[in-house]
């Protein structure tokens, strides 16, 4: 009601949404549009903290946290850390198509902002919680290469990290096994991360004008991002797995890209990732969970393996976009507008047989290829 | 007399293994549940638990399933599941069945991923033979 009332408002106030281009002046947004808009917000979501997690939103671990995000102490040569791959001045990624710690891997490495919203992580989704995720670039060989019992013993030897560990978790690392050790320093590490939250957007203060009824705060949307938005909520059904206030649907999707990082070797994306969690020590059915009632386990028990799983990847949330290239699970895409290429001219023989039958090629124009580009630059 | 006692260990291991066949589904919760769908003999009703259900937000679904028209019995399996037939995709979960009384459980860890038009399927099971009832659900973005 609420919504039928705002769009009706909206329409009677005539030039409010109206696109004030010549060659768009009758262009409006409809009341299912304006709707579907609404639909993109409030921002930000309120997170309560993550039940799995004990140190989730305690000041403590988020400091010590993020003293170890940024500790070279935690990679094996002493070289790298978190956020050699993950620079905030570049969207929390690295800016290369794919990250590059001790060795060069097979997928880009993903932007950090908003993980609390994650259902899964990862582009493949092997895990079932930000601590078990923070735990894989530690162990692989390619990036932090460590083993749970190097890592131990490089806190111990590090003053620093061993003092603030004894304080987050109120006991000496020397209590501890190697294993709990690992996962605690997950925890913290998982605890900083969850307070990387993008700020408001042009596009949520145009949402919140539009919510509100703010005639100035919806003309001040520019006109390119407007007739984006109406494309991205109407022919290009974008918002289909972009859906809501994160701009995703937190699953998993083959869109035609290509999944052999190198010849002869296949990235099975989600079909790995669902062999990956259930054998992982780590997900939220395991000993590691912190809420004994497992209450928030219900997607890891009930996940669904199938050969359709082949080649998916997660669809990733659409904030921050501009800051957060290249794009794409393995970074094949450079810019914003090599992706809205891609699904303007998407290559349909690539899809998998028994994959999204909805994907299609959207055929756009040069113009609605940029004024999508400049509706996504405003996320 | 020897040969009495197998042959009533047969009969009885034979009842006991077919008791779907006598039990008699719960005829009274099929009309206060607020979905029904009905075709031949067969009659199911349903809830989903919430009641609406949301894009990406798991949900449960409480079903009875009678057969045999009249007589009110319950069949030897219930599976529900869910699809987007234009999309040509399933669920990305597999419900588990909690079973509350013959011919009366409940299905968890449904989520419907994605707005759009679903179909849900339930699968009534009298032996070997099924009989598929469907409903369509649409959710919006």
């Amino acid at each position: 009601m609420t919504l039928r009332r705002t769009a009706c408002a909206a329409l009677l106030a005539g030039a409010t949404l109206l696109v004030t281009g010549a060659a768009h002046s009758t262009e409006i947004f409809d009341e299912d549009e304006v709707a579907l808009i609404l639909s993109h917000g409030p921002w930000p979501v309120k997170t309560d903290p993550d039940p799995s997690n004990r140190m989730s939103g305690k000041p403590a671990a988020i400091a010590y946290g993020k003293i170890l995000f940024e500790s070279n102490d935690l990679s094996i040569d002493r070289q790298r850390s978190c956020a050699t791959c993950h620079q905030e001045a570049l969207g929390f990624g690295d800016g290369i198509a794919r990250g590059f710690g001790i060795a060069r891997v097979d997928r880009n490495p993903p932007p950090l902002y908003n993980m609390r919203l994650n259902r899964w992580f990862g582009w493949d989704g092997k895990s079932d919680n930000l601590w078990a995720q923070s735990i894989a670039p530690i162990l692989d060989a390619r990036e932090l290469g460590m083993t749970p019992e190097i890592l131990k013993a490089r806190l111990v030897e590090t003053p620093d990290l061993a003092d603030g560990y004894r304080d987050v978790f109120g006991a000496p690392l020397a209590t501890h096994d190697a294993e709990t050790a690992m996962v605690n320093v997950a925890k913290a590490l998982a605890a900083f991360q969850e307070t990387i939250v993008s700020g408001k957007s042009s596009f949520d203060r145009f949402r919140d004008a539009l919510a509100a009824e703010d005639k100035a705060g919806i003309d001040a949307y520019p006109d390119p991002a407007k007739r984006g938005l109406k494309l991205f909520v109407g022919k290009g059904r974008c918002d289909l797995c972009h859906f809501g206030a994160n701009f995703t649907n937190g699953e998993f999707h083959d869109i035609g890209m290509p999944h052999f990082p190198a010849p002869g070797r296949v990235d099975k994306g989600r079909y790995g990732g669902i062999q990956h969690l259930r054998k992982s020590r780590f997900n939220l059915l395991g000993p590691f969970n912190d809420d004994g009632l497992r209450a928030t386990a219900g997607f890891t028990r009930h996940v669904r393996l199938t050969p359709k799983n082949w080649g998916e990847f997660r669809v990733p949330s659409l904030r921050n976009a501009a800051l957060t290239a290249p794009y794409m699970h393995d970074g094949s895409k450079d810019t914003l507008a090599d992706v809205v290429n891609h699904y303007s001219e998407i290559p349909e023989e690539r899809l998998h047989q028994d994959g999204e039958k909805l994907l299609r090629p959207l055929h756009l124009s040069d113009a609605e290829k940029a004024d999508l580009v400049a509706f996504l630059r405003t996320l | 007399m020897r040969h009495f006692l197998p042959g009533t260990l047969l009969c009885a291991s034979l009842i006991a293994a077919g008791p779907a066949l006598a039990d008699h589904c719960p005829s009274d919760t099929l009309s206060k549940l607020p979905e029904q769908l009905k075709d031949g003999g067969t009659a199911i009703a349903y809830q989903t638990n919430p009641a609406k259900i949301e894009v990406g937000k798991p949900f449960s679904i409480e079903v009875v399933a009678c057969v045999d028209g009249d007589k009110h019995m319950a069949p030897s399996r219930i599976r529900v599941d869910a699809g987007m037939p234009m999309h040509g995709h399933g669920m990305n979960y597999t419900p588990s069945e909690r079973k509350i009384s013959p011919g009366h459980s409940s299905f968890d860890g449904m989520v419907f991923h994605m707005p759009g038009h679903w179909q849900i399927t339930f699968d009534v099971y009298e032996g070997d033979t099924r009989q598929r009832l469907t409903r369509k659900v649409s959710l919006k973005r």
